[in-house]
């Protein structure tokens, strides 16, 4: 009667037969409870709580029975508080089950997450070699476990950031794990976009896990990782190039596209140079926010330090700050940053020069320009014949390898001029120039010499040939009038 | 002139009296018979010596023996050297018409039965120098220290290093260790301008003398058939200026070998780059190395290529000892099966080296 009595308050206060039920069964809780413990407190939130699963699908025991010594009996299976990888052992007792997840309770839940765990940074980084770094309880807590999308739970969009803060803010437990980790992750994110906007509530933009996943965090070293610089721009575009997702922010959802048209994505895309930029090189990662006019030449000149270094000093960068342009962005464009070539450089149509430089407007500028293009244009002259010469001498088999070497400093010169193209210089330029034109006349010689050394042997040959032919004849006229003297003599 | 020569020469006579010299070579006669063309073999394969001897000193001039200067020192002398392209092509073109001139050479010995008495001593130095030629070949082939050089020699003392129980030892001191390397270049360079040369030219004294003292052999059917006195032509001048004849000849195939053909240098060896494809040795190696292709891993209870090693060694110590046991030959009786054991020495070798080239 009194069983009934309790399942009757249990279906009015909890709203569920099975929540009802198991309280009504679930006689640790009720003890617990009375003790006042948090735990017990906690539980009653508990997801699993509400779903009828009581202390004993984690502790063990039987918590139908009101009486300790049968409840707590190790023979009726009571483990207590499980310790270190058995937690998450449990946890997958249930959760990797699709008889029990599926089946009992209709869940769409992901049934490998103890897989994915053990595979991660979390599950294979231990220092002790007993226990894994992160458990399942961790993150998700372990007596008040509410579903993520639950504004209460520890990893829902706004508060996992202080969930895996816990951890990675804190210098003296990384250390142990990670020493060359930094630790202020937290401290960059909330100045960037995403860490703004995460504060004042969007439960949208990018937080820990949208970039670095949930069980399956890996480091940022291996190459499954979503950050991992060659696997960073899709895991960026996944929102970025989502029209539906990015609705409302004001921001074009192309940047992928042309990025990975651009000279920087071909190189990390296509070839998978790690040393080409990934978003994050120019953007920050924890602290991403869009490069400013001011800040644009310092995060291109990370990598194009002394192009960045000749603009700085160059007539163009007062040009440039007085009309508030963007430094290399001008130019070179960003995203679909395309492979500078020289036609980018002079007074044609097509030349970037001459959007702002014409016979009228800026003259000075329109002649310099127009002068160093005819410079590189003539160096590359140059090169192209001293190419033929050095190949038409290796077609005829002559020994040309050091000329050959030598075109390489020819195409250095080249590509010197073209980082010296940032000083907008013309003095400075044109000795680049000439040192590659010297170059180029010193290969060209050679290579002609070689030429003309192909055809000396040739008729070296025909005039030695010429020698030996007479000496033969004569040792052959002597041999036989020698021998017509001894006939004769017989 | 003539008087000047004449006085030039009294001069020398006073001292170190020519008259017998003259004498001795007054009455030195070549015997001429069908098969006299092949007596000329012999010169060619000295005179071409003479000119590796010659471009080998002249190449020690540049050349630099160690693994970070021998290809290098080859391309300053190719490029940068007046003639030293034409030095070293002659070098290069000149070594393998040596051989072939020594190989046709040995078999018209062979064929002719020349080797039999009391011609057993010329037989035998100029068999060990022949092996010795195929040493200089080996050896330097690897000098210019190219990738074709590296790999074949690679695989040239590996062959060398099956031979029971002597050929691993043998593979060692040949590498100066366990793998191809730099110490090998300085083996090799040694054995090439400094031990083998030393070692030919007492052999090569004593063979020449011994041409000189007994003569040039007369063929056995050309012998049996002389019912009347064997016609014969002097040494000096006849078989001298027609030796020289045949010198000029050789020597402006070889510059038109050297002009049209220049011996390339290739690409400076990479112990850590793979093999390039289509490594092949020598030709006058490659009818052993094909064999060696064509001999399965295991026949019966000894691994195939000991086999094709122990069966070549044996072969080429019969070949060498064939004075010996061609007992009927130095009798003055025909020895068909001497003819047919080195006819089919020559199919053998042309078929085997043709295979090797196509496959």
């Amino acid at each position: 009667m009194k069983a009934m009595l309790l399942a009757f308050v249990g279906l009015i206060s909890h709203g569920s037969l099975a929540a009802a039920s198991a309280q009504v069964e679930n006689q640790c809780l009720t003890c617990h409870e009375t003790l006042g413990d948090k735990p017990s407190e906690l539980f009653k939130h508990d997801i699993h709580f509400k779903k009828g699963i009581s202390c004993a699908g984690c502790h063990g025991g039987d918590s139908t029975s009101d009486d300790m010594e049968v409840a707590m009996n190790p023979k009726a299976g009571f483990i207590g508080v499980p310790k270190g990888d058995d937690i998450s052992r449990m946890c997958a007792k249930c959760h990797s089950s699709a008889a029990i997840m599926v089946k009992q309770y209709n869940s769409i839940l992901p049934r490998n997450q103890i897989e994915t765990l053990w595979e991660s940074v979390h599950g294979k980084l231990s220092t002790t070699g007993k226990e894994r770094i992160a458990q399942c309880t961790t993150c998700h807590d372990a007596h008040g476990i509410v579903s993520t999308k639950d504004p209460a739970s520890p990893v829902y969009p706004l508060n996992v950031t202080k969930t895996c803060a816990k951890c990675h803010s804190d210098a003296a437990f990384m250390r142990a794990y990670n020493p060359a980790l930094p630790v202020d992750q937290l401290d960059k994110y909330r100045t960037s976009v995403h860490g703004i906007r995460n504060k004042e509530g969007d439960v949208k933009v990018a937080e820990c896990a949208s970039c670095h996943g949930s069980h399956d965090i890996r480091a940022a070293s291996d190459v499954k990782s979503k950050v991992y610089a060659t696997n960073l721009p899709v895991t960026c575009a996944s929102c970025h190039a989502n029209r539906a997702y990015m609705k409302g922010y004001r921001l074009p959802i192309d940047q992928f596209g042309k990025f990975s048209k651009s000279v920087h994505g071909k190189a990390l895309l296509e070839k998978h140079d790690l040393g080409a930029p990934s978003c994050n090189d120019c953007h920050g990662n924890h602290g991403a926010v869009p490069p400013g006019v001011e800040s644009i030449s310092k995060v291109c000149g990370i990598c194009h330090a002394l192009n960045a270094d000749l603009f700085s000093s160059s007539p163009h960068k007062k040009a440039f700050d007085r009309r508030k342009l963007p430094e290399c962005e001008t130019c070179h464009g960003y995203h679909e940053t395309v492979a500078a070539t020289d036609e980018l450089l002079g007074v044609s149509p097509d030349a970037v020069c001459s959007r702002c430089h014409s016979p009228s407007k800026n003259p000075k500028g329109y002649l310099v320009a127009r002068t160093m293009r005819q410079l590189i244009d003539s160096l590359e002259a140059a090169e192209s014949r001293a190419a033929v010469l050095v190949n038409e001498a290796e077609q005829k088999g002559m020994e040309i390898s050091e000329a050959r070497f030598k075109l390489r400093d020819v195409r250095q010169a080249r590509l010197e001029s073209r980082t010296m193209v940032h000083s907008f210089d013309e003095e400075k330029f044109r000795a680049v120039i000439e040192k590659g034109l010297g170059v180029t006349s010193a290969v060209s010689a050679e290579a002609s010499d070689a030429i003309h050394e192909y055809y000396f042997r040739r008729w070296g040959l025909g005039v030695a040939t010429l020698i030996i032919t007479v000496l033969a004849v004569s040792v052959f006229l002597l041999i036989r009038r020698i021998e017509r003297r001894q006939q004769q003599k017989k | 002139m003539k008087a000047r020569l004449k006085k030039l020469y009294d001069w020398v006579d006073e001292r170190v009296q020519l008259e017998d010299l003259v004498e001795f070579m007054g009455k030195k006669y070549v015997p001429v018979h069908s098969h006299s063309v092949w007596y000329y073999f012999g010169g060619v394969s000295l005179f071409l010596f003479i000119i590796q001897v010659v471009t080998g000193i002249l190449l020690l001039m540049y050349y630099k023996g160690s693994e970070s200067l021998a290809f290098e020192s080859i391309q300053f002398l190719m490029s940068k050297v007046a003639f030293g392209w034409l030095i070293r092509s002659i070098h290069s073109w000149a070594a393998n018409l040596f051989i072939l001139a020594a190989m046709i050479h040995m078999f018209s010995v062979y064929f002719t039965k020349a080797y039999r008495k009391p011609r057993e001593i010329t037989w035998l130095t100029g068999m060990l120098m022949f092996f010795l030629a195929l040493g200089f070949g080996f050896s330097g082939y690897l000098l210019p220290w190219n990738e074709l050089a590296f790999f074949a020699t690679k695989v040239g003392t590996d062959i060398v290093g099956v031979v029971p129980l002597i050929g691993k030892p043998l593979m060692i001191l040949l590498r100066g260790g366990e793998e191809v390397t730099g110490a090998t270049l300085s083996r090799f360079f040694g054995l090439h301008v400094a031990i083998m040369p030393g070692i030919f030219t007492v052999f090569l004294t004593i063979h020449l003398l011994l041409v000189q003292r007994q003569g040039m052999s007369e063929p056995l059917g050309v012998e049996a058939n002389a019912g009347e006195e064997m016609r014969t032509m002097p040494f000096f001048p006849n078989f001298l200026l027609r030796d020289l004849l045949l010198w000029l000849i050789v020597l402006n195939l070889l510059a038109m070998l050297a002009v049209f053909f220049p011996w390339e240098l290739g690409r400076k060896a990479d112990p850590f780059a793979p093999a390039p494809a289509g490594i092949k040795p020598e030709w006058y190696f490659m009818f052993m190395f094909q064999t060696l292709k064509y001999i399965p891993a295991q026949v019966l209870f000894i691994d195939g290529e000991v086999l094709g090693i122990m069966l070549f060694g044996i072969a080429g110590l019969l070949w060498m000892l064939v004075p010996f046991w061609d007992r009927r030959s130095s009798r003055g009786e025909r020895n068909r099966v001497i003819n047919y054991i080195g006819i089919f020495a020559v199919i053998y070798i042309i078929v085997f080296t043709i295979l090797g080239w196509a496959s």
